[in-house]
């Protein structure tokens, strides 16, 4: 399992991923936190070679994934070279430093 | 609701405005549409600036108050509208619905931006700054790297190709040497920017597949326009045989704040849905319209907005760039003013300046870049990544 936690509705079962007060789908309000298990399928991505300040690396690779579990979430892809429908793992990493603190996000790395 | 005419229209050429204020170019702008409008020193009920991210970009807030004091329009209501780079848009629409509500009768629409007060990667950062901070900022994710995964979906399940993004890239920098408002004024070839062994060097990437040519500069720049409902125009404009330009209708709608959490990433459901509610109010259809101003901050999105706002099948938009029907000249010209790829896109003032550019196009006055016989218009002013979108639709009244 990652630390990755996504919401599924209580009421319509839909499953979001970030957090929402009131369901995509149906607008409940109730949410049952779901572990997820962190195999995902790459659906597109960027390799990103004009960073925001604040990043000092050359270039990143920026991908979106779609999750057994139903869902999709952005992360930084760290793989040699990307593909659509590579299947991906994802943990939970430091993704960049904001105003002094680390924070941490999804890393997405080739199932080995 | 009351009809809304747009009295006067005014803007300032875009670029690094260096020894400029942003509330010096709001300024301009602003007594730059007063002036076109004729109404001399009579009072104006109220004002809406439209602005991104004066608070970030240049340390200042409460840009309104400011504005209405530096051109002596006090004591009017003022209010800064921000809506991300649909900050213009959103500003225009409250001064519209200020005017045909019937509560206020000269009102002053103002946009702008200064984002050369801060380096490049700073610029990048503030924009950023619209994305989702826990699903998409904390990674680095930039507005050019939204457009990129955008546009490897779209061109994937679309056919468009590199080509077709240097093609608009080509049109709209070949209209922005027409326009004396555009901070890019330099031609560009497919040679120069694709096909030839110097293209990697002259258009690198940014983000792939999207490269430099694909991406819209970081201006400086301001807009204005001047609002009173449209049977009061006699009394009020020094000239009033000028063609009158009024708002037939306005649309906006919303999305998911990330590109992932839509059901289908491709579709830009905001634009279908704020186009169609414009259309809608204005008893128009796309077919209606003569001229368009899209919002190009990545050329992928010319090609998108122009099929999702209903103007061409999906996929067919490329087709019909490929085959000139969105020149000047052509069936339905796009970005006549060069768009925000050749104009620019001091993000705040985007909205404005596409209706303005609308308003000259429609008068007849828009010199060598004007779309012969225009009377119908149409703009998209696109928030965030597609999550709040922003259309217009103009007429001149016969």
């Amino acid at each position: 399992m990652s630390e990755l936690v996504a919401f599924k509705c209580q009421k319509c079962g839909h499953v979001m991923y970030p957090k929402h007060q009131r369901c995509l789908n149906c607008r409940g309000r109730e949410f049952a936190a779901l572990p997820v298990s962190g195999e995902c399928t790459l659906l597109t991505f960027s390799e990103v070679r004009n960073l925001p300040w604040g990043i000092d690396e050359r270039a990143r690779i920026l991908g979106v994934v779609e999750f057994a579990e139903g869902f999709r979430a952005m992360g930084w892809v760290q793989a040699a070279e990307a593909e659509v429908g590579m299947k991906l793992e994802a943990a939970q990493e430091p993704v960049r430093t904001i105003r002094g603190e680390q924070v941490r996000g999804l890393v997405l790395r080739p199932v080995s | 609701m009351r009809q809304v005419a747009i009295l006067g229209a005014g803007m300032i050429p875009f670029g690094r405005r260096d020894e400029d204020s942003l509330v010096d170019m709001l300024s301009y702008a602003s007594l730059a549409a007063i002036d076109d409008a004729g109404v001399g020193d009579r009072p104006i009920d109220a004002v809406y600036v439209g602005n991104m991210a004066a608070g970030l970009f240049n340390h200042q807030s409460s840009v309104a108050s400011a504005l209405v004091d530096r051109i002596n329009l006090l004591p009017a209501a003022a209010d800064s509208v921000e809506n991300g780079p649909a900050s213009g848009g959103s500003a225009l629409k409250n001064g519209i619905l200020a005017v045909a509500s019937g509560y206020y009768d000269l009102v002053l629409v103002a946009a702008g931006e200064k984002m050369r007060d801060v380096i490049g990667p700073v610029a990048t950062d503030v924009v950023a700054t619209m994305t989702h901070p826990l699903a998409e900022y904390i990674y680095g994710a930039t507005l050019p790297s939204m457009a990129a995964m955008f546009a490897r979906l779209y061109m994937e399940k679309y056919g468009v190709t590199p080509k077709h993004l240097a093609q608009v890239a080509i049109k709209n920098q070949e209209n922005g040497l027409l326009n004396p408002y555009a901070h890019i004024h330099m031609k560009i070839t497919l040679e120069g920017i694709l096909t030839s062994p110097h293209s990697v060097v002259n258009n690198p990437i940014v983000a792939d597949p999207l490269r430099l040519y694909d991406c819209c500069p970081v201006s400086d720049g301001a807009a204005a326009c001047l609002l009173c409902p449209a049977d009061m125009v006699a009394n009020v404009a020094a000239d009033a045989d000028k063609p009158r330009v009024v708002v037939a209708g306005f649309g906006q709608a919303t999305d998911t704040h990330t590109l992932q959490e839509r059901q289908d990433p491709t579709d830009l459901k905001a634009v279908t849905l704020a186009a169609q509610q414009a259309f809608e109010r204005a008893k128009l259809t796309p077919q209606d319209i003569d001229v368009a101003e899209l919002h190009d901050a990545f050329t992928i999105l010319e090609i998108a907005e122009s099929e999702h706002a209903g103007f061409f099948d999906k996929g067919e938009g490329a087709k019909a760039l490929e085959e000139g029907q969105t020149r000047i000249g052509g069936k339905l010209p796009i970005n006549p003013s060069g768009g925000l790829k050749a104009r620019g896109h001091p993000v705040g003032a985007t909205g404005v300046a596409q209706v303005v550019e609308l308003v000259w196009q429609l008068r007849g006055d828009a010199g060598e870049r004007q779309v012969k016989g225009a009377e119908k218009g149409f703009s998209i002013n696109f928030g965030g990544f597609g999550n709040n979108v922003v259309a217009f639709v103009l007429r001149r009244e016969s």
